[in-house]
């Protein structure tokens, strides 16, 4: 597979603190590779070194197999970036934000800037002022934006912060669409897990600025199944075993369900000692959750 | 080009560049009206060490000496107003996000920081410009032509330049002024570049302008050894040659130097602070 993106010992050092350390991520065309982290785990520095905002303390970016401090204008020509959210020049029209967008990277002409605002919906607002526009309209102009250069590579930093939950659906879908129908490849930075299950193919995962997980969200998963769904039957007497047992976390109970976290490989012991206590167990599966996932791999800081 | 096309074309699509021009126009409009009502009197009160002496006739109250007299406050107001809009070319980008926008594209910060500067440069051009041309339009309506008294305050010394050669004389001490006003842009630009919001700069600029302005006035023997070292000095001396009798070329030619290379070094300076800057915001 041709890697898209690459970072090779990436790290940031601020006044003494490293916000970003040792970073190798790889990123291959046709991803939607995502980046999770929690809040100030150095996905938005990353991100910006990447998009040049930043300069690195140390290591070296390859964006389409060129080196990108060497490279820079022919490699961002090739790469459309929405840090945080789509700023736009409020006191022009959404016309010429597009056409100063455009001459900026290729040049386009009128024609194809109002393709894409056609696309958006923006067509007939094509000469408001951005001030004039909503939250919901400016994200869409966003949207815009990315489709107007032809990108192959899209990198997109919380793209859906301050956004209700029909505007998350609105951006999920169009990094479906951006995906699927264009073949671009999506560099997406979130905390929101389920986007993450929702679009991503591939993730990494982030935390105190070191990579701590990386691969196809599958497999990763897959690695990770702590989080257990149990039936039994009678429920009080269950309850008071788990809480005698350390290594196990109750998460909730409803009736006879119990949601519990347990180290992997210790289900089965779980049910001998349900069994030998008199409580009988009509089912135990497990759930192959992100958030069981994240939780573990953030907490504890052995790589993947 | 096409940035400094595209940079010219972002500055005067906001309401803010035309603040500098409205004000200049009222201060032209009123000083030439209040003149035309009161002139005569300070014509007479200049004149009068020298009434005892000479016979002094014609149109001594003409567009020339109103411009020349409209000129001696262009360090102190048109700098401020400069720095409205040089103060504002990065420092507005970094408030806005937009410095993001420009700044992930593929042309480099040094492209980029330098279109922004000639920006800068060609509004303060611009602005000059406006204020020569309104003050000579109206002034040659309200006034008309005539021969420039040329007389310093305090001193007792009076020259003529004749009408014939004025002109030519307030067109070059107006390219002066460009070039003098240019420095300002390049204080308030180098500020810009530091700051994240557009207060910072303005207010930056004109405390350094102040206070090199109230230090070279100081009748101190310090303060009189430094001015020849002060960007000011060079910055009013360079106009205000075209109007003495004679014109001291050394001094326009040294002035004009020092204001250059001050222009240079406070760009280097910009430049190289834009390039190593990190947005964080």
């Amino acid at each position: 597979m041709e890697a898209v993106l690459q970072t090779k010992n990436l790290s940031k050092r601020f006044k003494g603190r490293w916000a970003v350390r040792d970073l190798n991520i790889e990123v291959f065309r046709g991803d939607v590779f995502s980046f999770l982290g929690p809040n100030g785990a150095g996905k938005s520095t990353t991100i910006r070194m990447i998009l040049t905002l930043l300069m690195p303390s140390s290591g070296s970016i390859e964006i389409f197999g060129e080196d990108l401090h060497h490279n820079r204008g022919a490699v961002l020509a090739r790469v459309c970036g929405i840090v945080e959210k789509p700023d736009f020049y409020l006191y022009l029209s959404a016309y010429k934000n597009l056409e100063i967008l455009g001459s900026m990277t290729r040049g386009v002409q009128r024609r194809e800037i109002m393709e894409v605002l056609d696309l958006v919906g923006l067509a007939p607002r094509a000469f408001d002022k951005v001030r004039t526009y909503s939250h919901g309209m400016k994200q869409r102009l966003g949207i815009a934006q990315a489709l107007l250069t032809k990108p192959e590579l899209i990198i997109l930093d919380e793209p859906t912060t301050g956004f209700d939950p029909q505007g998350m659906k609105e951006v999920r879908e169009m990094i479906r669409t951006l995906s699927t129908e264009r073949k671009m490849t999506i560099f997406l930075s979130t905390h929101l897990l389920s986007e993450v299950e929702q679009v991503a193919t591939r993730m990494a995962v982030i935390n105190h600025g070191e990579l701590i997980a990386q691969g196809s969200v599958s497999d990763l998963l897959d690695r990770e199944t702590t989080h257990y769904s149990i039936q039994v039957v009678p429920n009080a007497p269950a309850l008071d075993l788990i809480e005698r047992l350390p290594w196990v976390e109750l998460i909730s109970h409803d009736n006879n369900r119990l949601e519990v976290r347990i180290a992997e490989g210790r289900a089965s012991e779980l049910n001998r000692l349900f069994i030998s206590n008199g409580i009988e167990v009509s089912s135990i599966f497990p759930h192959k959750t992100l958030e069981d996932f994240f939780l573990k791999v953030t907490r504890g800081k052995a790589a993947i | 080009m096409k940035l400094f096309l595209l940079e010219t074309f972002k500055t005067f699509s906001r309401w803010r560049t035309y603040i500098s021009f409205a004000v200049i126009a009222l201060i032209v409009i009123l000083t030439e009206v209040v003149m035309k009502l009161s002139g005569d009197e300070i014509v007479n009160r200049m004149l009068k060490p020298f009434q005892r002496d000479f016979f002094i006739s014609g149109n001594v109250l003409n567009v020339w000496l109103i411009t020349a007299f409209i000129m001696n406050s262009l360090h102190i107001h048109i700098p401020f107003l400069i720095t409205l809009v040089a103060g504002d070319m990065v420092s507005s980008e970094a408030t806005a996000g937009t410095i993001r926008f420009l700044l992930i594209r593929p042309p480099s910060r040094i492209r980029i920081i330098t279109a922004k500067y000639l920006t800068a440069l060609f509004y303060t051009a611009i602005l000059v410009i406006f204020f020569a041309v309104l003050c000579v339009c109206l002034g040659l309506t309200l006034f008309g032509s005539g021969d420039l008294i040329v007389h310093h305050y305090g001193q007792f010394d009076v020259a003529f330049i004749p009408e014939s050669e004025v002109p030519v004389r307030i067109f070059l001490s107006f390219i002066a002024a460009i070039w003098a006003m240019s420095v300002v842009a390049s204080i308030a630009f180098l500020f810009s570049t530091l700051a994240e919001n557009s207060i910072g700069p303005i207010i930056g600029t004109m405390a350094v302008v102040i206070v090199f302005l109230v230090l070279g006035s100081l009748p101190l023997d310090f303060f009189r050894m430094l001015k020849p070292y002060f960007f000011t000095t060079h910055m009013i001396n360079l106009w205000q040659q075209f109007l003495e009798v004679p014109i001291q070329w050394h001094v326009i030619v040294r002035s004009a130097i020092v204001l250059g290379i001050h222009n240079i070094c406070l760009f280097l300076t910009a430049m190289f602070m834009f390039k190593r800057k990190d947005i964080k915001s």
